[in-house]
């Protein structure tokens, strides 16, 4: 009798249906759509703020002072030890491996440059420019260039020349003006001719450099194999109370946590714990200034989030009761003919807890959509459903949508079903 | 006629009353739902329309966004480059000149020493972590701000550094961590460091505020006051932050039309409903006498009143949720913003109007008997 009463319910009555479960449906969807962008939120805006550069820097627990004056860095060459460029590989196995998304090996030295008419001493820096990292089956290309997005290139950047020492550099863009250099060219250094592969605007000090494969520098230096510090861009959480503690003196169970969240500090941690004899650090004015940004953005979003839930919540408990508003007299007429209060309240709110799971399903998959094509229109890639977010949803849509109409069905059971009925009639 | 006229004008004031206080649980769903409506429509109105200042501000937590140097690398600027920027940029900026020369301590090894305006470093320099600041400026040997790396190489709290042939004794007030090039230098006062070494500052670090054409527009400024001096944005700053704030505007723009349709149509929805409903008083209103017209009226006005009370109330809300978020979230109150108080005005009543319309529209043509009689 009960499921049929249900059933014959739905078949009959599809107007007054339709508009409850259109505002679960809609209510439903805005809600998931709200919550899975405020959830993935913090994911990419971390990957547009690897913009700015790199965030964790790698240099040798032994090394001596930089003399670094207006980014130039004028320690002598001789000064300082160095990290082995065939360790690098190892900062992609670290625990939180995935969240590495560059690494940038650097060698600066001073070299000869003789053109034309001038001899003279020149700042020059080796680097990776597109570098095939391979660990096991994986394979990455990492190096400067995916650092430094705001740097401009013209023509392209030197080969890495095989097994063979290269013979392409870059120019920065100063630099080049000083010396009349033009795409193409070649100019000697240290006493090797070399030709000019791009030129490179910066906007900093790089402008006044040479930038040239890392090779070529370790072939000048006469140190194979050498990088004198390495830039790491790594996603990190926010950092927070915890993630500015001493890890080395928290309990067991709080170092773990600590160990296993990607702050900033916890990755070059772990940077130093596979690389030996090296210190890692959180460059401050990246990292911090990151955490600042992703915290207040996700913030919002998740602020937001919360107040299209409780609007959603407002509007479909609205509708709920406008819906029930509409069928008093179909309460007054099941007590007129003897159901019991317990029947009618088991009837309504069953048949409202299959609209609510119904629409609330059909709303999740519509929001999971809309938010990945939301993702897809501001961040250029898709945000992915989240399965968390269904049984939430589910839930929600239940529960809002029960609280909705519960006063005015219990109104109506309370009203003499003669008054409901001579009421209207 | 004339004394029917009277009586529809008397009683139509009297008549919304009625109606209003009569069905009060329906009454009040509606103008729960105009107001939750109006309410979010402020709200994200207001967040939207001070998105972009209160943003831009966050991003000052990266430093200075412009760089002015000399023409030629290591040179110093004009004396008086310092006073010309702190014009030009403006009273919103914040300038602070930086001087460097290399100093060698006892054991002959080179050590960058810097000269500043400590205070205005802290000021910008916000990601400086800093275990205690100097504070007294007059106080021998100088006080210093020693970076973390070259306080372990000097081993010592009081320590002397050599210029020139020209040994001073200094003391460490406070360490900085920041990663960087900082890590190794030694931060003094800049007139104790112009005294000892005689050199004038190379460098002015602009920290210009406001949006990405204001800090255009310094620059601009800057370039024509100082043209002997090379001004430049710092790219990596500029570039990301307007990119990362346009992203921001657009999700925020996204979610607000979403959550506005949602909760406009589910309000619609709620109105049509409620006035369909009443089709038996539209058929009663119209077996005595009233025009279609008349009932129109009265159907919309009761929407227009309702919307109105709606749009009231749920403006105050909104701006105190707007509030709210700003403090939460940005630790700045977020103020009334009025110039969107027409666009959810219209907003609202857009929608109550339609949710009176669409129903009577449907119901025009029906004829009062049928409906009296039943469905």
């Amino acid at each position: 009798m009960f499921p049929r009463l249900i059933m014959e319910s739905f078949l009959r009555q599809r107007r007054r249906k339709l508009l409850a479960a259109l505002a679960i449906l809609l209510g439903t969807t805005a809600v998931t759509a709200m919550l899975a962008i405020g959830t993935s939120v913090g994911d990419k805006m971390n990957r547009e703020l690897a913009a700015y550069g790199a965030n964790i820097v790698v240099y040798p627990a032994a090394d001596t002072l930089d003399v670094q004056v207006d980014g130039i860095n004028i320690r002598p060459a001789t000064a300082g030890s160095y990290l082995k460029e065939a360790d690098l590989v190892k900062i992609k196995n670290i625990f939180w491996r995935n969240n590495i998304t560059d690494i940038s090996p650097e060698l600066p030295l001073t070299v000869t440059v003789r053109t034309a008419n001038a001899t003279q001493q020149v700042p020059a820096t080796g680097y990776w420019f597109h570098h095939a990292l391979r660990s096991g089956d994986a394979s990455w290309t990492m190096g400067a260039p995916a650092l430094h997005p705001w740097w401009k290139l013209q023509g392209s950047w030197p080969s890495s020349g095989g097994n063979a020492i290269p013979n392409e550099i870059a120019v920065g863009s100063d630099l080049a003006r000083q010396l009349h250099l033009h795409l193409g060219d070649t100019l000697e250094v240290q006493n090797q001719p070399e030709r000019v592969a791009g030129i490179v605007s910066t906007g900093d000090a790089t402008d006044h450099t040479l930038l040239v494969p890392l090779a070529l520098a370790q072939a000048w230096m006469g140190r194979p194999g050498v990088v004198r510090r390495v830039y790491v861009s790594a996603l990190t959480k926010p950092e927070d109370a915890l993630a500015r503690k001493d890890p080395d003196k928290l309990s067991p169970k709080m170092h773990d946590r600590w160990y296993c969240s990607p702050y900033a500090n916890s990755i070059a941690y772990q940077i130093e714990e596979t690389l030996p004899h090296t210190r890692a650090e959180q460059i401050r004015r990246i990292a911090q200034g990151e955490s600042t940004i992703l915290s207040r953005i996700s913030g919002l979003m998740l602020l937001v989030a919360l107040a299209a839930l409780l609007a959603a919540a407002l509007a479909v408990a609205a509708s709920m009761t406008t819906a029930i508003v509409e069928r008093r007299q179909e309460i007054g007429l099941m007590r007129a003919l003897g159901a019991t209060r317990n029947t009618i309240a088991g009837l309504f709110f069953t048949e409202i807890t299959l609209l609510a799971l119904g629409g609330g399903l059909l709303g999740y998959l519509l929001g999971s959509l809309l938010a990945g094509r939301i993702g897809e229109q501001v961040f250029g890639s898709s945000i992915a459903f989240n399965p968390m977010l269904l049984p939430a949803t589910l839930l929600l849509a239940v529960v809002v949508s029960l609280a909705g109409s519960a006063p005015s069905v219990w109104q109506a059971m309370k009203m003499e079903p003669a008054t409901i009925l001579r009421e209207d009639a | 006629m004339k004394h029917e006229r009277r009586g529809q004008g008397l009683s139509l004031p009297m008549l919304l009353r009625r109606s209003l206080l009569h069905r009060r649980s329906r009454t009040l769903a509606e103008l729960v739902s105009l107001t939750v409506s109006a309410a979010v429509a402020t709200a994200l109105l207001t967040l939207y329309a001070s998105l972009d200042l209160k943003l831009h501000h966050q991003f000052r937590a990266f430093g200075a966004n412009i760089v002015i140097t000399s023409q030629n690398a290591g040179q110093p600027l004009p004396p008086d480059a310092l006073a010309i920027a702190l014009q030009a940029a403006g009273p919103d900026s914040r300038v602070v000149p930086f001087a460097y020369a290399i100093a060698q301590m006892q054991d002959g090894s080179s050590i960058v020493v810097a000269g500043t305006d400590l205070t205005g470093a802290r000021a910008t320099d916000s990601w400086w972590q800093v275990s205690h600041w100097p504070e007294n400026n007059q106080a021998t040997p100088v006080q210093v701000l020693t970076g973390v790396r070259a306080a372990k190489a000097l081993g010592a709290e009081r320590f002397s550094l050599t210029y020139n042939g020209k040994s001073v004794p200094l003391q460490t007030a406070g360490t900085v961590r920041t990663g960087d090039a900082e890590d190794s230098r030694i931060y003094l006062p800049l007139d104790a460091f112009e005294s000892w070494t005689g050199v004038t500052p190379t460098t002015l670090e602009v920290q210009a505020a406001g949006s990405t054409r204001q800090i255009q527009a310094v620059l601009e400024r800057l370039r024509l006051a100082l043209p002997g001096s090379n001004v430049q944005a710092v790219h990596q700053l500029v570039e990301a932050e307007a990119n990362v704030v346009s992203r921001t505007r657009s999700l925020m723009l996204s979610s607000l039309v979403l959550i506005l349709l949602t909760v406009a149509i589910c309000v619609l929805a709620t109105l049509t409903a409620s006035v369909l409903e009443r089709r038996r008083d539209f058929a009663v209103m119209k077996a005595l006498g009233a025009t279609q017209r008349h009932v129109g009226l009265l159907f919309l006005l009761e929407a227009f009143v309702l919307a109105m009370v709606g749009l009231l109330c749920g403006y105050v809300l909104g701006c105190g949720i707007a509030y709210l978020i700003g403090e939460w979230n940005f630790h700045t109150a977020i103020f009334p913003v009025w110039r969107i108080a027409p666009q959810v005005a219209l907003l609202n009543l857009l929608v109550a109007v339609l949710a009176a319309a669409i129903p009577l529209r449907i119901l025009r043509h029906l004829e009062p008997a049928t409906l009296l009689r039943g469905e």
